[in-house]
């Protein structure tokens, strides 16, 4: 009798320990300025984690995530990030924004610890970043790559004859940054920035810029801007009737319904550089989309939402595959990632071009087709042709 | 496009901008005219308009310039309450209390909208948003145009307002000289409550006519109004209602030539020379003095 109270006892006991979770660390913005972004990450985690539960977990044992609000604050993330270090979690991910990342990164790095990047885009977070450090999305400059690498494709397939670039950006940080790459790559590739114009937020009147761009002439006319002035932009370049063989979005703003429903038919033939797309040609795509969908409530989900789901299998993976919990090996095994075809695209960390830790992942450009996002380049990707060249407004 | 057309064609749009400051400035400089009262919500007033008008277009599917209709009145009676609320208990108070209280009220305002309306710039489509009208080579856009001609409608009710009616000729009295105004039998609280109606009212119309070109935010857009209509009456001279108009006429002018021919970067630079220089050669305003005061 009492071998076999023993005996319950310790099948309880096992029991409870496979019942034991393994806790991810997550420092995002929960609150403040950035909770909107915050919220699309944690649809995204949380999809990811019902998938990896439902499969039994990692080895077993069930994931939870561990969530700090970082209040859109760098010294409230900091102070999250110390607590998450005392609270035995494997591996820290975070955050929205790159000024908040960024610290966030070197305080890992100081303490030896493995931190997985997953939306914010500076390029100094891992160039040069640190052995700590890895990122799975695209940094800043890989916006402006994907429209040189669109306009290269052109002109040596389609009889390009893409020259003269006018660009204009806002003059934000992110956009400065993008359209800093793109000068460097206008440099290198052998186009000409015939026109180079910024503008401050909240200014809505570009009729001056791009009466002047008109008088120029570009091939291409390479915009950096926000939700409102994208919009702005497109309708004045219509009213103005400045035309163009290319309108070409580096990101933000030009990807987001937002601008469809801002611009109208004046948005048609802007092609626009982006993290993630519902109709991208990766395995589940589509799924995901509605996964997203659902857990936001009906809410139409950015593709922050599928960073933080990418986040998830990226880290698990790790955790999976790391030979003990320790920090040294949860590094190595994150540096020997390699998932080739996750719904984010093939993620593996790369130490090149000055980059470290660094998912040498492309940006997807998608064009605007009598009203809809159609994602075109590249071809991996793609579900449609690009149209070229851009009909003149009289002519549409 | 020849340098005659294109500097024609800058100041078409310089006027038809400075149109909608000038409509924003005038509002703020009724108000401190009569009132002596330094309106920091002002531009907050006119994302209020914004707002108005989306609402309206998204519940009634109601064209933003039919909305008109409704909003005005509402807006006037807004402005009536919020006055006596906020403002006619400091009537006699230093002129830094009611400028603090607007300040208080622009903040209270900001985040209302943000709770109500999220942090998102919001627009509304209407489908001539992009429609042009081509005067040989100068090329005009529609919602500008109607824009110019709303503001006129406006400026010439007020005028009549001011000059032909008795309630407007009492403002004008309470304007010059409350105490007289009083000893008259002018009801001068009662006219500070209209005033401020009105001038809500023109920030509400200048905020409707822009929400076609433009998007609203709520934090952000208010902000940038408020700063403009200051430039702009001081560029006219402050309770200087013709001198609001030419101001705001005047800013818009510089700004789109400054954006031109100069850089874009600095666009808001260069009102705000045009404000220092002011203030520093001419205090009473470009047109002060030389203007009949309301």
């Amino acid at each position: 009798m009492k071998r076999m109270w023993l005996m319950v006892f310790f099948l309880v006991g096992s029991l409870a320990l496979a019942q034991e979770t393994l806790k991810i660390g997550v420092i995002t913005s929960i609150t403040g300025r950035f909770a909107e972004f915050g919220a699309q990450q944690q649809a995204g985690m949380a999809v990811a984690l019902a998938e990896v539960n439902a499969a039994g977990g990692i080895n077993g044992k069930p994931v939870e995530i561990l969530l700090e609000d970082d209040t859109s604050n760098v010294n409230a993330a900091l102070a999250a990030a110390e607590k998450l270090l005392r609270s035995d979690v494997p591996i820290v991910l975070g955050a929205y924004s790159s000024s908040i990342t960024n610290p966030l990164g070197q305080y890992f790095t100081r303490e030896n610890f493995p931190f997985l990047v997953f939306t914010s885009s500076d390029d100094a977070i891992t160039k040069p970043g640190s052995e700590w450090v890895f990122r799975l999305n695209q940094p800043a400059s890989a916006y402006a790559e994907v429209l040189f690498d669109i306009f290269d494709s052109l002109n040596a397939n389609n009889g390009g004859g893409l020259q003269n670039i006018a660009l204009i950006h806002g003059n934000g940080n992110f956009e400065t940054a993008v359209s800093d790459a793109a000068l460097r790559l206008a440099d290198e590739r052998g186009y000409n920035i015939v026109e180079r114009e910024s503008y401050d937020r909240g200014v809505t009147d570009f009729r001056p810029v791009l009466n002047r761009f008109k008088a120029s002439n570009p091939d291409v006319v390479f915009m950096v801007s926000y939700a409102e002035d994208s919009v702005g932009i497109m309708r004045q370049a219509k009213e103005v009737g400045l035309n163009a063989k290319i309108f070409a979005g580096g990101a933000a703003g030009f990807a987001l319904p937002n601008f469809l429903e801002g611009a109208g038919d004046a948005a048609d033939y802007v092609i626009t550089a982006t993290a993630w797309t519902k109709d991208v040609s990766y395995p589940g795509a589509e799924n995901l989309y509605e996964k997203l969908k659902e857990q936001l409530g009906g809410k139409e989900p950015a593709y922050h939402a599928a960073q933080g789901y990418a986040g998830i299998i990226a880290a698990v993976d790790a955790l999976r595959r790391a030979e003990d919990l320790s920090p040294a090996s949860v590094q190595a095994a994150l540096a020997s990632t390699n998932l080739p075809d996750t719904v984010y695209g093939p993620i593996r960390f790369a130490s090149e071009n000055g980059y470290q830790n660094q998912n040498p992942i492309k940006m997807i450009a998608q064009q605007v087709q009598s009203g809809e996002f159609i994602t075109v380049f590249p071809e991996a990707a793609a579900v449609g042709e690009i149209i070229f060249p851009t009909p003149i407004w009289n002519a549409r | 496009m020849d340098i005659l057309t294109t500097i024609i064609q800058n100041l078409a749009n310089g006027l038809l901008i400075g149109g909608v400051y000038a409509l924003i400035g005038v509002g703020l400089s009724l108000i401190f005219g009569v009132m002596r009262v330094i309106n920091f919500a002002h531009g907050d007033f006119v994302v209020i308009g914004m707002y108005s008008a989306l609402v309206i277009y998204r519940q009634l599917s109601l064209d933003p310039y039919l909305s008109l209709l409704i909003a005005l009145p509402l807006g006037f009676l807004l402005g009536l309450v919020l006055e006596r609320i906020i403002l006619s208990p400091l009537v006699d108070a230093p002129e830094d209390s009611t400028l603090l209280a607007t300040l208080g009220l622009a903040l209270i305002l900001q985040n209302t909208l943000l709770l109500i309306f999220g942090a998102e710039p919001n627009s509304l489509y209407v489908s001539y948003a992009t429609a042009t009208i081509k005067l040989g080579p100068i090329t005009l856009s529609l919602i500008q145009l109607i824009a110019g001609a709303v503001i006129l409608v406006v400026i010439i009710g007020l005028y009549l307002f001011l000059t032909r009616s008795e309630a407007g000729k009492a403002v004008r009295a309470t304007a010059q000289n409350r105490l007289g105004a009083e000893l008259i039998g002018i009801n001068t609280l009662a006219i500070h409550s209209l005033v401020f109606g009105f001038g809500m009212v023109l920030a509400i119309a200048a905020g409707i006519i822009l929400i076609p070109q433009l998007f609203a935010t709520p934090a952000i857009t208010g902000p940038v109004f408020t700063l403009k209509a200051f430039v702009v009456t001081v560029l006219g001279g402050l309770g200087n209602i013709w001198g609001a108009i030419g101001g705001g006429l005047l800013l818009g002018v510089v700004e789109v030539l400054g954006a031109s021919y100069i850089s874009n970067s600095y666009r808001d630079a260069y009102g705000l020379v045009a404000f220092l220089l002011v203030l520093l050669l001419r205090p009473e305003g470009l047109f002060g003095k030389t203007v009949k005061r309301v």
